[in-house]
């Protein structure tokens, strides 16, 4: 059961030392009790009362850690059930698989392919995770043979070792056990030997079971084994299961109603037919850990695409900075369209301005990250910050003209900033798609 | 309703489109929308609710249509009646989208092919339609009459509804009892705002669709994506101004950078993938029917839909 911080404050020191960063007891309080402080910060506080707060203060989802290096990452401590109520924190490592059957030049390409792979996207690199390492030939040495193939190339990925025998498993650990690979699977019948191996070399673990609740009775005798870093197998059998089980236990752990089910999910999508609908329901949906083949390009970019919008901070506008951006390379006589600095409109409409081949000032006003419609719904865009962005950025002097285009959506402006700035304004497509045309037939300078 | 649902009490209201010769028209199917309390996949193992649809997109002049398409169906898109045919017939679509893209032509003023374009979808398809009358609001009256009264009695969805530019639409709905698709740009307050508009001038709840708008993979969809689950978290706690069912369509996907510069071998690939990841998404976050434009697109999201609903098939009691 979550504590409220007035319960926990009486239990800490109340010294007010601040050598836990923050200002007083009562504001380090606060903090535990939204789930975002860190127990051990605090030097002074007692034993018994640790006891008591850290089952209580740990973050409703469990951190795991994976891999060591710049590739680690890190899942779980998520706090909301929709992305909208706050923010999802973690994105899902993507994992490629290998298998130990196959030949050392397949899995060294596969692991390379992750290694090196990247897309850049709005300013952000993207990659996938890891790679997860499958023992299909049931074999010690050729699983450590496997795992040394990865390891030989020398890209420091992150690592799945997907193997159920613990002397498999712990055949691979040898290989690279100091590196934190994510151990798969512990089940009822195997959790003592495989925690035994997490423990000795500083592993997650995942658990699998046939539902919810084997799988939250296989957490706490893992916990009582001493291992807390966990993952939740949710690959049940139907992939239809997925939805129901993941938004159960992201909303259980979240109301702290069954702190067994606490940790980030894992998901196996190579066990169904549609590999790319299961990947997209773990990116949707919670999942922490997802395990595919080796996605198509094409698939690629459309996965990693998806997991930047859904891990994006819904509450931080995107915005370009105002201004005027040249396409390809316009002169006094050419086009001004104006649009607003929502970052994704900015995008989309130089796309197609750089492809109509009509050479043209892209004219930015501040709507502080709105798209036209709600800026122009929200009356942020409007006469007089038209009137001052001319101004600001010189306009007048940039083109002999004094013709503005506006976006479609923003027609019911057109009289009034006419009146406000003396351009004659010219009314725009709604759709970015058809602003080729637009210009081809509309334009003549 | 399933431990997993936002407390409470509401329900996604009924649409349904389309109508057969007994309900008065001469579709083949129809369909009725709506009907969950939970949120999407999860609460239909309780029976509740229906399976997302895929409705393919044409148009009846494909200058004004993405090559991607274009290219891969030849001819054929030039003919819509057939081309609806065959989106049924071979690409497995469950409704139909026809956008009159002919309206866009400078100076439009032949409303008489509009009754001719709309008689021949008819003819050449047995699914429901849903009908985009014009983009240019001088225009807007003559065209929606026209598309109203060529599909009387077929339960047409009409679109698009915007608050400012509402009126035309819904005067031909309810002239030729349609339904309405009220779009609003990714906002759920004007989305409950223009629902309440229509409702005002006469269109019932039951005759309204929301589209939230959706931007596409990478160009806004995670505010598209955000809104839908608002929308549908808002009706299941009781608010019947946003208990419609939402219908959705990342229209830009082909057009992207991402796609539209992809390398020529893998163009088709990319588009394909762009559309569905998108798609597929709006289902989880609540669409009820998800629109697309590329052929190989509709299988994809079919079986994608098929392997994640346990609830009923439509048609079943
Ligand atoms: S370190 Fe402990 S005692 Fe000092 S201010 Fe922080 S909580 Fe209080």
């Amino acid at each position: 059961m979550a504590l409220k911080a007035l319960d926990i404050y009486k239990l800490l020191p109340k010294k007010n030392c601040k050598e836990c960063g923050d200002p007083t007891c009562l504001t380090f309080a606060m903090k535990l009790a939204s789930g975002k402080g860190d127990l051990e910060k605090c030097p002074y506080l007692d034993p018994g009362a640790k006891n008591i707060l850290g089952a209580s203060t740990r973050p409703p989802i469990q951190l795991v850690k994976i891999g060591v290096g710049e590739r680690r990452f890190a899942v779980g401590e998520e706090f909301v059930l929709f992305r909208h109520e706050k923010t999802f924190y973690h994105p899902p490592g993507i994992m490629f698989e290998v298998s130990d059957l196959w030949s050392g030049k397949e899995i060294e390409a596969v692991t390379r392919r992750v290694g090196s792979e990247h897309y850049v996207r709005v300013g952000t690199d993207l990659t996938f995770s890891g790679v997860a390492i499958r023992n299909e030939s049931g074999d010690p040495d050729q699983f450590a043979e496997a795992v040394g193939v990865v390891e030989a190339t020398g890209t420091h990925v992150p690592e799945v070792l997907m193997a159920h025998d613990p002397a498999v498993q712990e055949a691979g650990l040898k290989k690279c056990g100091n590196f934190r690979p994510l151990i798969y699977s512990a089940t009822i019948d195997s959790y003592k030997p495989l925690c035994a191996l997490a423990k000795k070399f500083g592993s997650p673990l995942v658990v699998s079971a046939k539902d919810l609740l084997s799988l939250g009775e296989l957490t706490k005798l893992c916990n009582a084994e001493g291992i807390n870093d966990l993952l939740l197998d949710l690959s049940f059998p139907s992939l239809r299961e997925y939805i129901p089980a993941a938004t159960e236990v992201r909303q259980k752990s979240i109301l702290r109603s069954a702190p067994e089910l606490g940790y980030p999910v894992f998901l196996d999508t190579t066990r169904y037919p549609m590999q790319d609908a299961a990947l997209i329901l773990g990116i949707d949906k919670y999942a922490g850990v997802i395990v595919t083949r080796a996605l198509s390009p094409a698939s690629s970019v459309a996965a990693l695409t998806l997991r930047q919008n859904i891990y994006t901070d819904p509450q931080k506008p995107i915005q370009m900075n105002p201004g005027i951006y040249p396409v390809g390379n316009p002169g006094k006589e050419s086009p001004v369209l104006l649009t607003v600095n929502f970052s994704l409109t900015y995008f989309t409409v130089q796309g197609y301005l750089e492809s109509s081949r009509v050479p043209c000032y892209m004219f930015i006003v501040d709507t502080e990250g709105l798209s036209v419609l709600t800026a122009v719904a929200a009356g942020k865009l409007n006469e007089a910050l038209v009137r001052d962005s001319i101004k600001k950025f010189d306009l007048e002097h940039l083109v002999s003209h004094r013709r503005l285009i506006i976006p479609g959506y923003a027609s019911p402006l057109s009289g009034k900033i006419e009146e406000e700035t003396g351009w004659k304004v010219l009314v725009g497509p709604r759709d970015a798609a058809e602003i080729g045309d637009y210009l081809a037939k509309e334009w003549k300078s | 309703m399933s431990e997993n649902s936002p407390d409470s009490s509401g329900k996604i209201g009924y649409v349904v489109l389309g109508a057969t010769k007994a309900e008065g028209g001469t579709r083949t199917v129809s369909f009725r929308l709506g009907g969950e309390s939970d949120l999407p996949f999860i609460g239909m193992n309780t029976g509740q609710g229906s399976i997302p649809l895929v409705a393919f997109e044409i148009c009846d002049d494909p200058e004004y249509w993405s090559p991607i398409v274009t290219s891969y169906t030849g001819d054929l898109s030039n003919d819509a009646r057939e081309w609806a045919g065959v989106a049924e017939k071979q690409y497995g679509a469950d409704i139909i989208r026809l956008y009159l893209t002919s309206t866009k032509r400078r100076g439009f003023d032949n409303f008489s092919s509009i009754t001719t374009v709309m008689e021949e979808v008819l003819s050449g398809t047995g699914l429901p339609l849903v009908v985009e009358g014009s983009n240019e609001p001088a225009i807007d009256s003559d065209v929606f009459q026209r598309c109203g009264e060529a599909g009387e009695g077929e339960r047409l969805l009409l679109g698009t509804a915007e608050a400012g530019r509402y009126r035309s639409v819904a005067a031909a709905a309810l002239a030729y009892h349609h339904s309405v698709l009220a779009q609003s740009p990714i906002d759920i307050n004007l989305a409950k705002q223009l629902n309440i508009l229509l409702r005002e001038i006469g269109v019932k709840a039951d005759h309204i669709m929301i589209d939230p708008y959706t931007g596409t993979l990478g160009y806004g969809f995670e505010y598209s994506y955000s809104v839908m689950e608002r929308i549908r978290s808002a009706a299941l706690k009781g608010d019947t101004d946003l208990a419609m069912p939402m219908i959705t369509s990342a229209t830009d996907s082909l057009s992207v950078k991402e796609v539209r510069e992809a390398d020529p071998a893998a163009l088709e690939d990319i588009a394909v993938e762009w559309e569905f990841y998108a798609a597929l998404s709006s289902a989880i976050a609540g669409s009820s029917v998800v629109c697309v434009r590329h052929p190989k697109t509709v299988p994809l999201l079919k079986s994608a839909f098929r392997e994640l609903w346990a609830g009923k098939m439509p048609g079943e009691a």
